[in-house]
């Protein structure tokens, strides 16, 4: 068996002790945050019928770990946690539509092929939230403000949110006379903020200069509501106005919540891989990694796939991104020692065990000795381990 | 302090001169030793040198913000940035080569054609998705005109730029795929993060290119 392999697979790794109960108190944290807010923990299976995700627009099929079950019948690791809600969603048996809506939270490990959710990593965890059957800029605003919540939970100082609508685009596309192709060439271009090609487009094209305009704000608009009136004054197409509004209610709830200093609205941010969000759109960056710790956004059409029409509005913090960004900001995770350590006289082991369960029932990480260390070989042992309290047992207690 | 991402070569040297224009102090930068990190405090200021094909890799993961990179090596690694100016020098063309008989519509003759690139993702996405049709892909490191010219393959995917070489073997350039240049490409993060310094940078940077 020398040839048995020590390393982990490609895309996956091991959470070392420190980190890993560092990790695991965030999650608390989390779960306790998304309860305070109503929202009901689910967990969903770790292996899903491909079918569910095997949708256009759903997510890009090269990402995703497929398998077959005994039966021949194509299956996948949860690529995340927003689909596997909806499918629950749109299968409830005693579906009461009076009792929407439906808040549901998870945490759960995510498995993408080269994914940049876990920072290329292939297995990672995701915290997040669906408010599922709910409308309107309130909900958005519940959502975004929770996200903020849960990174600054989790310790994230510098945390800044951006916002977007998809729907203004759209209407942007619209209003132009824009067909399918261009639309979808420019988006492209708005997203990589290539207004190189954007310029070119509109040359080809013959866009007016008004259109020019409101084309090349898109990539480079940044700011509040100073944005959105700059947008207002070109902007004649329905939708599109009604995203500007949708944008503007959206940041007067966060104002109300003191939470405006963390939000900037980002005309050009767009969905990428992910086709189905269909209003609101958000992403949250910290110092210290790549990619974004937070995405999410509002996709109205998505349960409706699965037979049951539900407007939603979800997101998804990337806790191991959390962590790669609070570690390069310093945070400590040092693995710390057990509180207390326990030995004990031949003979005098019940009392030892007594001795211990009290440090226990105290809150403290106690472990008893089992290799029969005599008092300074304990002594030796507890002092090496950074061991607050080393106690040999010896006599009867009083 | 921003950190950039040089291509190691000429489009380093030529992406210096053009920040020191803007009015950036990149002295640090010259450095003519083998350090392969170059740091300025004063200027806030960072500079690695990288293979130009890893670039894109600095640049995406965040380790740098800002890069100066060709489109060539864009288009193959395909990696998630913000592509943000054209800097308009380092100008050439990604073409499909090969014998001067494949001109004139005969290259669409031959089935299944093997091609030699050093850039199989681009040969891979021209072929399939622009060109429709299947082909194989031998991949090489140098001296690609030599593929159609010994029968390994029947026809390259290659940079060119004054074509001299492929004249020289006999060969033609037969399509172009895409027009290169040196382009400057962002962090996403470091955009919202450090936008600050960095969306001046851009503004500077595109009114040298403006000069050019």
């Amino acid at each position: 068996m020398n040839n048995a392999k020590f390393y982990t697979a490609d895309g996956f790794t091991d959470t070392l002790p420190g980190i890993c109960a560092f990790k695991k108190q965030t999650e608390s944290n989390l779960r306790e945050l998304f309860r305070l807010h109503g929202y009901k923990e689910i967990e969903t299976p770790g292996i899903e019928y491909l079918d569910i995700y095997s949708r256009p627009g759903f997510v890009p099929e090269e990402s995703l770990y497929k398998m077959t079950d005994q039966k021949g019948r194509l299956l996948t690791l949860r690529y995340d946690g927003t689909i596997p809600a909806v499918r629950y969603a749109a299968g409830i048996k005693d579906f009461d539509p009076s009792s929407l809506p439906l808040r549901l939270c998870y945490i759960e490990n995510m498995y993408r092929f080269a994914g940049s959710g876990g920072g290329k990593q292939n297995e990672f965890t995701q915290a997040g939230v669906e408010l599922m059957g709910a409308e309107g800029a309130d909900a958005d605003a519940e959502v975004i403000a929770l996200a903020i919540k849960s990174a600054l939970g989790a310790g994230i100082k510098d945390l800044q949110i951006s916002i977007g609508q998809v729907r203004l685009y759209d209407g942007i596309a619209r209003q132009l006379g824009l067909d399918e192709q261009t639309k979808t060439e420019i988006e492209k271009a708005i997203n990589s903020r290539d207004t190189v090609t954007i310029e070119k487009t509109c040359d080809r094209l013959n866009i007016t200069d008004e259109g020019r305009k409101l084309l090349l704000m898109l990539p480079d608009a940044q700011g509040t509501y100073d944005i959105i009136e700059d947008f207002e004054a070109l902007v004649k197409d329905e939708e599109a106005i009604n995203a500007l509004n949708n944008v503007r209610a959206i940041l007067d709830c966060l104002d109300e919540q003191g939470y405006l200093k963390y939000v900037s609205v980002d005309a050009g941010l767009m969905g990428g891989s992910v086709d189905y969000y269909t209003g609101v759109i958000f992403k949250g960056y910290t110092y210290g990694v790549g990619f974004p710790i937070i995405s999410g956004g509002r996709y109205d059409n998505t349960v409706e796939v699965f037979g049951r029409r539900m407007e939603c509005v979800g997101f998804s913090l990337s806790l191991t991104l959390v962590l790669t960004a609070l570690l390069r900001q310093g945070t400590s995770m040092l693995e710390k020692p057990v509180d207390a350590i326990v030995g004990y006289a031949e003979g005098f082991r019940q009392e030892a065990y007594a001795v211990v369960e009290r440090l226990r029932d105290e809150g403290l990480a106690a472990i008893l000795d089992t290799t029969g260390m005599d008092s300074d070989a304990l002594d030796e042992y507890g002092r090496k381990l950074g061991i607050e309290q080393i106690i040999y047992v010896k006599e009867e207690e009083n | 302090m921003l950190t950039i991402a040089l291509s190691k070569g000429r489009l380093a040297e030529k992406a210096i001169a053009l920040l020191e224009n803007a009015g950036y102090d990149c002295t640090a930068a010259k450095d003519e030793s083998r350090k392969l990190i170059l740091e300025d405090e004063n200027a806030g200021l960072r500079f690695i040198m990288a293979k130009p094909a890893d670039v894109p890799t600095y640049v995406e993961y965040g380790a740098a913000d800002i890069g100066f990179v060709g489109k060539d090596t864009l288009l193959e690694e395909g990696r998630d940035l913000y592509e943000v100016a054209d800097l308009g020098f380092g100008k050439c063309r990604m073409c499909v080569a090969g014998p001067v008989d494949l001109k004139d519509g005969k290259l669409d003759l031959i089935p299944n054609k093997r091609i030699a690139t050093k850039y199989p993702n681009i040969t891979r996405a021209y072929f399939e998705g622009v060109k429709k049709e299947s082909v194989e892909i031998i991949k090489l490191n140098g001296s690609i005109e030599l593929a159609p010219l010994i029968g390994l393959a029947d026809c390259i995917v290659d940079i060119v730029e004054s074509g001299r070489t492929l004249k020289e073997n006999g060969l033609d350039v037969i399509e172009t795929v895409a027009d290169i240049s040196a382009r400057v490409v962002v962090n996403r993060v470091s955009m919202k993060m450090k936008s600050s310094e960095i969306k001046p940078m851009i503004e500077k940077i595109k009114e040298q290119i403006a000069l050019l």
